[in-house]
């Protein structure tokens, strides 16, 4: 089975189906008195019509082969993607509470190290260097208002 | 004489010692972000926007502006000596430029890319000139029926030229244009799809999204390649192409030049498009065709050509109509709107020295475009070899704390995050991410001017039709829909060429 992009386009689908819900909720009006469901619930139609061309010509014949299905997830460093998307959610999540100097200098510690073994001495430099020169660029150029967390940092 | 006069005004803005400045840095970060892969234009002017709030608007263009072109000079020289396009209107410079890298024609293809580049950005501008006053005239015609029209086209040209499947391209579309509708609403003031989130009133921000589709999904694919880059460690000499390089390449910067610009007025067309549509024609109307691939330098000189005047190009529908071409005149709609100015026929009668000082700043840009190209060309190179191991982690801050600055919101980091995912998965299942931005930045217009329309018309979608540049702009819309149905048509449309370039 092409799973992968049968799957697409059932979500698709059912996306679409929940913003015609949506913008039904929000009033269609009339054409000749549009209100705010109106745009909505249009682009969500023509969302799910769309996809349902999609799956349909897929199943008939334009999908890609199996192979090509499988090839899409095969060369997927798992672990790695996962450790980076965790770190990131992490530090988005924490970043006004533990500020930006203490976030940033933990995540890029393990971003550099995670990414490629490499001398602690080595990662612990670069991590601070990089914060110092973000933190001059965001802070000292851009007057971004960047959190300073519970050490004050 | 009229037109002198707004040169010279033009000038008298641009070689003010503050803007000239800004237009250096544009230019530099515009080649230092086209240099290094994962980072583009749209990031870099994303990440910059906050720091323009302080300084004027006609400064804060220019600096956006040059970022723009100075990113498609910037690109090619990852292309020809790591095979890698440091954005994505120099794929097609790999072809022909890695090839003549390997052949130890790395100095002329970087010589040709550099004066191809400057010879076709001046050429754009030029063309800006010409066609820009006379477009504000015709565009004082237009009405809520037209400006929908325009972009209804807009999107399906984007969609009909860049896209393998021109049915998932439209889906990306409809997907912007829902995504476009969060918020509140332009016409009523009443709250859509914001699921009791402050931060969603105001609508997703373009900066999380494109930093999310474009920037931190690059990053998660490059995450998977385990390929090492190659970069060339010989001395780079003989940056002057030698006058039979000329002869093969002049026709090609000509012709690129024309078509690039052209392409790039087009809503939805493009400096990317420009550049594969043009290596495409190079290939057809050579006389050594089998050459192509291995190492021609027209291959390298017209694609260069196309997308920098493409780049000039599409500064036309945006200056004159409001209407951003594509997703990097979208960050300058947004600039210009925060600047409190708005861009459409009247700018250039309200702002004349916006206008004219960014068209004049493009050329003293691309001047310096040409000075820090050829002589700087050893510290971009030095610039490659920094570890994408290191480089990445960057990217990825440079990226969460861009998308942070714009309302100090971690909120919209998280936004950033959710929209890196989905444009990972997008890739992965060969989704554009363009059509979906473009869309999402065209939405909100659209709407306002599809209902407006819609109440003039009492209900009656005949407005569209019988006004004539609205009927013309549907029709051939219409007509871009029905083509790639035809058996014949959908072996020759420009997605299908691209798909079959992928391959090869």
């Amino acid at each position: 089975m092409k799973k992968t992009f049968l799957i697409n386009d059932l979500i698709w689908i059912g996306i679409s189906v929940l913003v015609c819900y949506g913008g039904l909720k929000l009033g269609f009006g009339s054409f000749h008195q549009p209100r705010p469901g109106f745009m909505p619930f249009l682009s969500g139609l023509i969302l799910g019509l769309l996809a349902l061309i999609d799956l349909i010509s897929g199943l008939i014949n334009h999908w890609p082969t199996e192979k090509r299905d499988r090839e899409i997830w095969a060369n997927i460093n798992w672990p790695k993607l996962i450790l980076t998307l965790g770190l990131l959610s992490l530090y988005t999540f924490l970043f006004s509470t533990i500020g930006f100097v203490t976030g940033t200098v933990l995540l890029l510690l393990f971003l550099f190290r995670a990414m490629e073994p490499r001398p602690w001495w080595v990662v612990i430099t670069a991590a601070m260097i990089t914060t110092a020169f973000f933190y001059l660029g965001f802070k000292v150029g851009l007057d971004s208002q960047l959190p300073k967390g519970f050490l004050g940092l | 004489m009229d037109l002198i006069n707004h040169l010279f005004l033009g000038f008298s803005v641009a070689l003010q010692p503050m803007n000239l400045f800004y237009c250096f840095l544009g230019v530099l970060i515009g080649t230092l972000v086209g240099v290094l892969p994962g980072l583009g234009p749209v990031a870099a002017m994303s990440l910059l926007l906050p720091a323009t709030f302080h300084t004027t608007p006609v400064a804060s263009i220019i600096m956006l502006a040059g970022i723009y072109y100075g990113a498609m000079y910037g690109g090619s020289t990852t292309s020809i000596l790591v095979n890698i396009p440091g954005e994505a209107a120099s794929v097609m410079t790999c072809l022909d430029g890695y090839q003549m890298a390997r052949k130890g024609r790395a100095g002329p293809a970087l010589g040709i890319s550099a004066f191809g580049s400057f010879i076709a950005g001046s050429l754009g501008i030029f063309g800006l000139i010409l066609i820009a006053p006379p477009l504000v005239d015709f565009a004082l015609k237009f009405g809520p029926p037209e400006y929908f029209s325009l972009m209804v086209l807009g999107l399906m040209i984007l969609t009909f030229l860049t896209s393998v499947s021109m049915i998932r391209s439209l889906m990306m579309a409809a997907l912007g244009l829902v995504l476009g509708t969060i918020g509140l609403d332009n016409i009523s003031g009443m709250a859509r799809f914001t699921f009791n989130i402050p931060e969603l009133l105001d609508g997703v921000g373009l900066v999380p999204l494109v930093m999310g589709l474009f920037g931190i999904s690059e990053v998660l694919l490059n995450i998977e390649l385990k390929v090492k880059r190659e970069i060339f460690t010989t001395k780079l000499k003989g940056l002057l192409p030698t006058l039979e390089d000329w002869a093969r390449s002049i026709w090609s910067i000509l012709r690129g030049t024309v078509l690039g610009f052209f392409l790039g007025i087009l809503p939805g067309g493009g400096a990317v498009i420009a550049s594969f549509v043009s290596y495409a024609i190079e290939r057809r109307v050579s006389r050594h065709p089998e050459e192509f691939g291995k190492g021609a330098i027209e291959g390298v000189a017209a694609p260069e050509a196309a997308n920098n005047s493409a780049a000039q190009g599409a500064f036309i529908p945006l200056l004159t109509l409001g209407i951003p071409s594509n997703v990097v005149m979208a960050m300058l709609l947004g600039a210009l709107i925060i600047h409190g100015v708005t861009p459409g026929p009247l700018l250039l009668m309200q702002h004349p020295q916006l206008f004219w000082g960014v068209v004049a700043s493009m050329y003293v840009g691309n001047a310096m475009l040409l000075a820090l190209n050829l002589p700087l060309i050893g510290m971009w190179v030095q610039l490659l070899k920094i570890p994408y191991s290191i480089l990445f982690p960057v990217i990825i801050l440079f990226c969460l704390l861009g998308s942070y600055s714009i309302n100090n919101s971690t909120t919209d980091m998280a936004i950033m995050l959710v929209c890196g995912v989905i444009g990972y998965l997008m890739k992965k299942l060969s989704l554009e991410a363009a059509p979906l931005v473009l869309a999402f930045v065209l939405g909100p217009m659209l709407e306002t001017a599809l209902r407006q329309a819609l109440i003039k018309s009492k209900g009656s979608f005949a407005i569209f039709f019988t006004r004539p540049i609205s009927a013309t702009c549907l029709i051939i819309a219409i007509a871009l829909i029905i083509m790639p149905l035809l058996p014949w048509f959908r072996r020759r449309r420009p997605g299908a060429t691209l798909e079959r370039e992928d391959v090869t």
